[in-house]
């Protein structure tokens, strides 16, 4: 008989979560004590922006259903506790919500049935936890990656599960939730599952920072690394998955969260992690280019520059550390119009900030465009639409957008990340 | 800490006081003063001798409340690179202190240097740790550190790189030796072929860096740097065709490895938007046509 899954904790991890092993065939009960957030998800309003969610759950159907009430999750076998778990502007996770949700979970589950922490804690966490047995307490490795979490929901490489005991078998009704994703399934101690989801982050950091740090390095020395990175991808070291794309640094919250609990455990137990440390300078380097790009490169009394994007990737609505949002905050002597497909821009962030209706309005007179984050809508843009309707020719375009050759032939002063940087001279 | 500004606005101060009036740099200060419209005193070495032990209650008596103090004072290197330069400058870091606990300034400006940094760093900005290896160096940095120890005013510290510009009296490695030699004897002396690079900061703009973090009442540490650097050997290049003359730029043996420095600008960006720097080729005509005269 197939087990129930319950799911404590409806924002983002949590939903998608739920949506994936109901989409294994699984019975899901889909918890939250937010009873205007239940009702919203019973009428299929999503609270996140996620490619595929929207299918995934109609096609769910009845095996995923939505209850602000405890006691439903005593149906349960197997319980996740999957609440987003908030950060600070120095990478803390905040656990305070997520400790006082297992503690509502235990109360209300049955007592045979297994819990799975979700949520990402920090090493240690789990085993401290002391509210069950430690055979029906587990910790599952999450790999929710903004813009893409269905997909990785539903087709997981592998699963990652912490236990008290890993020499123990798992227990049989988790087991069976698990093998429904047809991936190896890799059991071990607490701390190391902990560890692991950290070390994944780790190793993107650091291919993302090797990518930025190379590809400052082409703007200057005429190299391009658009055709530098196919070949490194090419190396069986490194991989056709490899993080290579230059980018404006860390967002989003979570790596950067990782990055400060690895720097604050270094700190506390004595290991040396000075490179964790040139990974963030380098990441609040980046993220600074399009400033520095534009200052370089606009003169003339009160300029206009049009933002294109303001999320801090595509395919979401979050704007945690963007920096496209850092760039507006940062333009205090320009006047700006910006165009978001998902998110408004907030006069907050800047005072003489205008959100314009379409991307080309945003454009329209600007002595400057920046293409802040990579939305696919911004791809069809035509580069001599843009020097039609601007005033000025200058177009920071990080991701490359627009195409380089259709740029240069619009006479657009194209900058983009990890090429040629147009006029300069060392 | 980087810069953060008191004042949203521009706002003028009551009186400018610029320590080291006499310089390059302070007189250019005290005109850019007066072209701004605000009052300023300006006290040379003649004025005020920095070093006596009563010096600071001397400062004290000369300034009043709310004043601004720009502090430029300092024995160069081409005054002397010993000890006994370097505890005379201190001194004057101590005289200014006490100076502060005396008379309630509006806003203390003290005008550090990029030798506080070491060449170990490829980019260097605020965060950079400030490890001087020279005693000029160290005598920044102390000066830095008794400052914000010490005295009782709203601290920011200009950390500049190389100033270059028509009236420099000195005649360090740089633009303005370049520029005599070529004009006096048609020929450049490099070290080596003159491949370290450095940032250079053209007076006025290091001018109006200074004005505007006055008029924004900013407190913390900034680089004035412009986030461009050239080799020595560009810059002779530059004045050589800037000389109007057939200017002959000659290498020499090399005793010491080049050393590079450059500057991540942004905080400056981010404190001062829209600030255009004039650029190397412009300023080293303006210096050269003014030393020609």
């Amino acid at each position: 008989m197939k087990p129930t899954v319950g799911f404590a904790g409806m924002t983002h991890l949590g939903l998608v979560s739920a949506a994936a092993v109901a989409g294994q065939g699984l019975k899901v009960v889909c918890f939250d004590s937010d009873q205007a957030l239940v009702d919203r998800l019973a009428r299929q309003q999503w609270p996140v922006l996620e490619p595929g969610l929207d299918e995934l759950i109609r096609s769910n159907g009845a095996r995923q259903h939505f209850t602000a009430a405890t006691g439903d999750l005593a149906a349960c076998d197997v319980i996740y506790v999957a609440p987003d778990v908030p950060t600070d502007d120095q990478g803390r996770s905040d656990v305070t919500d997520l400790t006082a949700l297992i503690h509502d979970a235990v109360a209300a589950m049955n007592r045979e049935a297994v819990m799975v922490v979700l949520s990402q804690v920090p090493p240690g966490y789990t085993r401290t936890l002391g509210v069950l047995p430690p055979e029906r307490l587990y910790y599952q490795v999450e790999t929710l990656v903004f813009g893409q979490a269905v997909e990785r929901a539903m087709k997981p490489e592998r699963t990652i599960v912490g236990c008290a005991d890993p020499a123990r078998p798992l227990d049989p009704r988790l087991r069976a939730v698990l093998a429904a994703f047809g991936c190896p399934i890799l059991p071990m101690r607490y701390e190391s599952a902990e560890l692991a989801k950290i070390s994944i982050n780790c190793c993107l950091v650091a291919s993302i920072a090797v990518a930025n740090t190379l590809a400052e390095l082409c703007e200057r020395i005429g190299a391009d690394w658009s055709e530098i990175a196919p070949a490194l991808k090419l190396d069986r070291r490194i991989g056709p998955h490899a993080y290579l794309a230059p980018g404006l640094g860390i967002a989003g919250g979570n790596l950067e969260r990782d990055l400060a609990t690895v720097q604050r455990f270094a700190d506390s137990r004595g290991t040396e992690a000075g490179i964790v440390a040139a990974w963030l300078r380098n990441s609040r380097y980046r993220r600074d280019w399009p400033l520095r790009q534009l200052q370089e490169r606009v003169r003339g009394a009160d300029p206009v520059i049009g933002v294109l994007g303001v999320t801090y990737k595509e395919n979401t609505h979050s704007t945690k550390n963007s920096p496209a949002v850092a760039l507006i905050k940062a333009l205090t002597g320009y006047r700006l119009a910006s165009f978001d497909p998902v998110v408004r821009a907030s006069t907050e962030w800047h005072p003489r900030l205008t959100v314009a209706d379409d991307p080309l309005a945003a454009c329209d007179s600007a002595d400057a465009v920046a293409i802040m984050t990579p939305w696919p809508l911004f791809r069809t843009l035509e580069p001599a639409d843009l020097a039609r309707r601007m005033r000025g020719r200058v177009v920071i375009d990080p991701f490359a957008m627009l195409d380089r050759a259709a740029a240069a032939a619009a006479g657009l002063e194209h900058v983009v990340l990890g090429a040629p940087l147009p006029g300069d001279q060392q | 800490m980087t810069l953060s500004h008191a004042h949203g606005d521009p706002v003028k101060p009551a009186r400018v006081v610029v320590l080291g009036a006499g310089g390059f740099l302070g007189r250019r200060m005290l005109t850019a003063c007066a072209a701004a419209g605000a009052e300023a005193a300006g006290l040379g070495s003649r004025d005020l001798d920095l070093t006596d032990p009563e010096a600071g209650a001397q400062l004290a008596r000369l300034l009043r409340p709310r004043d601004v103090l720009v502090f430029l004072a300092a024995l160069t290197p081409d005054k002397g690179r010993d000890s006994a330069t370097l505890m005379r400058n201190l001194a004057m870091g101590r005289a200014v202190c006490e100076a502060t606990r005396t008379v309630e300034l509006a806003q203390l400006i003290y005008a550090s240097s990029d030798a506080v940094y070491s060449f170990a760093t490829a980019l260097i900005n605020e965060e950079t740790p400030a490890i001087p290896t020279d005693l000029y160096g160290a005598m920044h940095r102390t000066r830095e550190l008794m400052l914000a120890a010490e005295a009782k005013a709203p601290l920011a510290v200009l950390r500049l790189t190389a100033v270059y510009g028509a009236d420099d009296t000195h005649n360090s490695y740089g633009p303005n030796r370049f520029a005599r030699q070529a004009l006096k004897d048609g020929r450049i002396a490099l070290f080596g072929n003159g491949e370290e690079t450095r940032d250079h900061l053209y007076v006025d703009d290091a001018v109006d860096l200074i004005l505007k973090t006055i008029m924004r009442g900013s407190i913390g540490v900034l680089n004035l740097v412009t986030g461009r650097s050239e080799s020595f050997r560009a810059v002779a290049d530059l004045v050589a065709a800037q000389s109007g003359r057939n200017v002959e730029v000659v290498p020499s043996a090399r005793q010491h490895p080049a050393t590079h420095r450059h500057f991540d600008v942004t905080n400056l960006i981010r404190a001062f938007p829209g600030m255009c720097f004039k650029p190397l080729a412009d300023g080293l005509a303006a210096t050269v046509g003014a030393i020609r005269g």
